[in-house]
């Protein structure tokens, strides 16, 4: 099934120009903590780049609930780190991995990425299911 | 490291804005507890923050915006490139 053809959750031309701000960095980006995104015309893939720290900068992918089934369901608690407790406010973005494998772009389904995107913030959600895989193969590399 | 002894229902504080509360003990070996802290203060089991830090460190780096600009303009059609799964 094509990536960049099913249905997705939100597309990331709607993501706004604005830079983002995730309170609580990133896993091992603890001082990350503005992001901006870029979009090169590549699908649905966009650069979720630091503002902070030139080096941190992630490839990121709506949910594809076809795929993967329904978004996850953020904990309360977390939800009021990105300041919403409404779950359909919730943008939900997959981190891939474009240097794991030689075939294949992976994505992260343990540690998605949650935004609002009316408060601009985000999270990271690590999850504890040990199933779910961090390097799922999403699409292969272009050629 | 600080090691304090606890009781169930005792509390840990640390620097005045978490509080750690010793929930349960069960089977002697499995210890519950409730954390509070701030939303901007992540609070993680250690292995699987880990494993976390790991595959972000792998993702995410200044070549990655390199590699979407590469794959943008290798592929004039990115939907044929991205087809198979």
């Amino acid at each position: 099934m094509a990536a960049t053809a099913t249905k997705t959750v939100m597309k990331p031309e709607t993501i706004s120009n604005e830079a983002f701000n995730f309170p609580q960095g990133l896993a091992g980006f603890g001082e990350a903590h503005e992001f901006g995104f870029i979009y090169e015309g590549y699908g649905d893939i966009v650069c979720l780049q630091s503002l902070d720290s030139p080096e941190a900068a992630f490839l990121i992918t709506p949910w594809d609930e076809e795929r993967l089934g329904p978004v996850p369901k953020l904990p309360n608690e977390q939800c009021s780190c990105i300041n919403t407790q409404a779950q359909n406010q919730i943008m939900w973005m997959l981190v891939l991995n474009p240097f794991s494998d030689k075939q294949w772009v992976t994505a992260n389904l343990r540690a998605p990425i949650a935004l609002n995107m009316v408060a601009r913030l985000g999270l990271q959600f690590i999850r504890a299911d040990s199933e779910l895989e961090v390097r799922y193969r999403w699409m292969k590399q272009p050629s | 490291m600080l090691i304090l002894r606890r009781k169930i229902g005792q509390v840990i504080t640390i620097n005045n804005n978490i509080r750690i509360v010793i929930q349960d003990v069960q089977n002697e070996h499995i210890v519950r507890i409730g954390i509070e802290a701030p939303p901007e203060i992540p609070v993680h089991r250690m292995e699987i923050y880990n494993i976390i830090q790991q595959e972000n460190a792998s993702a995410g780096s200044a070549g990655a915006l390199n590699w979407l600009k590469g794959a943008s303009n290798d592929g004039s059609n990115s939907d044929e490139n991205s087809d198979e799964t």
